[in-house]
């Protein structure tokens, strides 16, 4: 069970990853979502805002309405937000709940696809 | 874990009944049932046919009730595969999956020969130039959506209803157009009984693939929309063939629409002249845009999350920068292309209506059975419990495998003789599939694990501290990030 603190610093590390990548960046240019993650045995809520392909926010709690809301255990959220894992495998397993529109969550995966390719 | 669709989460875009019904009815309803209903008419003397579809109807609320358990079980994109996996084993799943995709591939190949024929009879061009317009057609669809164009959810809504309104309107004209004469209307067995259970089996193709609504379960605005669209959808479906059989069995000789690849022209040109002809033609075109929207979209993605997943070669993962997975759009382009151009050498469009309705047969069949089995290994709530469920899962696991021999054994070009090319062409496809997921997944799966030591990628997640701190409550301390 991940502590909200090692949470916080896997979602940092994946806000810093993301924004600095050029090409997701560009391929993510039209993307602009809220999103909503549950962590099941923790009950932590937090929300990431990305704008335009740049996650301008990763607050605990959930803020605004979602496009998409994910949920798994916290242990997952930070091996798949430190890219240690693959999360269309974990998805696939039905070990990761997803709701949102199948391109949104295609688009979700793309980012970790993109920023960690050997993932 | 909790699962999707079961709570109440509201999403800034949902899917709502009108729209799931829609889709579900869009996805069924392509230019290949036209000639569907045609195919019932070869088995179905005179106009019995409407029964036929009636019973085909009644079918469909099973496996509407069998769907709706199942997709209450997995509300989810990849639900086809977790519960046949779940059920049979996760190498059948993958064999069952892999086929069932190819009807992807056969139903835009299909659309694009038959939209490739009605132009060019409509403009009386040469034969030859039919496969010109096939080659726009998809060249077209592919540019879209490597541009990452998707439709939006009320233009397909909107395609949809116009495209089985109009179908109905034209048919009723034909149907009450002087001249015309309906034969045989309850004689669905008089002939052969073998050729009526034949016909419903042909039936059971027009709702092919309405099931497949399952798969946009993570957008629906709650649990009850995707079950309520797979009980509506069916309707609208059998309505609009039954009308369209009459109109057809009413005022066309069926002659001339037996090896005809524009069965739906003949319609229009019959009830309302050149008018009727282009309208028809404008309707089979719109027919194209769910087809080749919905096709590609949901095979290319499914192709996608195979390749990451590590069942298929990582190259069909690539991105493009529109964000769409290039290769896979452009694999599944050039086999339609393929495909087509098969079709449109051999003129054998009706086997893909025989093909398609064994495997939809099929796919009933295992669902059937997925859902008997796991009727036993889950006991978990559901929105949607089938009452009578064991039975009833029996029941469909039998009907569904009796029907998908009767057409995988039908001959539809000629109804009085029995040919195992359907049935053939299938069991090559399944043992395609299944050397491959025996032979090749492994394979694929070595290389990319050996890819990953040569990478020697250590995990990037901090070592945790050894005495574990408990969770602590972001409420309480929000951290910024």
């Amino acid at each position: 069970m991940a502590t909200w603190d090692e949470l916080s610093e896997a979602l940092e590390d994946y806000t810093a990853s993301c924004n600095t990548n050029d090409r997701l960046r560009k391929m993510q240019r039209d993307w602009t979502r809220t999103l909503h993650f549950i962590s099941s045995d923790t009950d932590v809520t937090f929300t990431m805002v990305v704008e335009a392909g740049e996650i301008t926010g990763t607050p605990a709690g959930h803020h605004g309405v979602p496009d998409i809301v994910v949920t798994t255990d916290s242990e997952t959220f930070c091996d798949m937000f430190w890219g240690d894992l693959n999360p269309v495998a974990k998805y696939l397993r039905g070990d990761i709940a997803v709701r949102g529109s199948q391109e949104d969550v295609m688009r979700l995966d793309a980012i970790s696809y993109v920023i960690w390719p050997d993932a | 874990m909790s699962q999707p669709g079961t709570g109440e989460i509201h999403l800034r875009r949902s899917v709502g009944t009108a729209t799931a019904t829609a889709t579900s009815a869009g996805l069924a309803f392509a230019a290949i049932d036209y000639l569907g209903v045609v195919s019932i008419m070869a088995y179905a003397p005179g106009a019995s046919g409407w029964l036929a579809i009636g019973i085909g109807a009644c079918l469909m609320v099973l496996v509407a009730g069998v769907f709706s358990e199942l997709n209450g079980l997995y509300p989810t994109a990849a639900g086809i595969r977790l519960y046949l996996g779940r059920a049979l084993g996760t190498r059948t799943a993958l064999t069952v999956t892999f086929t069932y995709m190819t009807t992807v591939v056969l139903v835009i190949a299909a659309d694009a020969f038959l939209i490739g024929a009605a132009l060019r009879h409509v403009l009386h061009e040469p034969a030859g130039l039919a496969y010109l317009w096939i080659a726009i057609l998809l060249a077209v669809a592919t540019a879209a959506n490597l541009r990452g164009v998707v439709l939006a959810g009320w233009i397909q809504t909107v395609v949809t209803y116009v495209v089985l309104a109009s179908t109905a309107v034209v048919s009723i004209i034909a149907i009450f157009h002087v001249g015309g004469s309906f034969r045989t209307p309850l004689h669905l067995f008089g002939a052969k009984p073998l050729s009526g259970i034949q016909a419903i089996a042909f039936a059971l193709f027009l709702f092919a693939a309405f099931e497949w609504v399952t798969t946009t379960a993570e957008e629906a605005r709650g649990p009850t929309v995707i079950s309520r669209a797979l009980f509506l959808a069916p309707l609208l479906i059998w309505a609009t063939s039954t009308l369209f059989l009459l109109g057809l069995s009413h005022l066309v000789p069926f002659a001339a629409l037996h090896h005809s690849a524009f069965p739906q022209l003949l319609l229009g040109q019959a009830a309302l002249g050149s008018v009727g002809e282009l309208w028809m033609l404008a309707i089979t075109v719109l027919t194209a845009l769910n087809t080749f929207n919905g096709g590609f979209l949901v095979a290319s993605r499914f192709i996608y999350a195979a390749a990451r997943e590590g069942n298929l070669p990582p190259m069909l993962a690539r991105l493009n920068l529109n964000a769409v997975p290039w290769v896979a759009v452009c694999t599944l382009a050039t086999a339609s292309a393929v495909l087509a151009a098969v079709i449109f050498a051999t003129g054998q469009w009706l086997l893909l209506v025989a093909v398609g309705a064994t495997l939809e047969a099929g796919i009933y069949a295992l669902a059937s059975a997925s859902l008997l089995i796991l009727r036993r290994k889950e006991d978990r709530d559901r929105p949607f419990r089938l009452r009578g469920g064991r039975g009833l899962a029996i029941a469909g696991t039998a009907i569904f495998s009796i029907f998908g021999l009767a057409t995988g054994l039908a001959d539809p070009a000629d109804s009085s003789h029995f040919s195992p090319a359907p049935l053939l062409v299938i069991l090559v496809l399944a043992a395609i599939s299944a050397l491959y997921v025996t032979l090749g997944v492994p394979r694929v799966q070595a290389a990319t694990a050996a890819r990953r030591a040569a990478a020697a990628r250590p995990s990037r997640r901090p070592p945790r501290p050894t005495a574990e701190a408990p969770p602590s409550d972001p409420t309480v301390e929000p951290m910024e990030p």
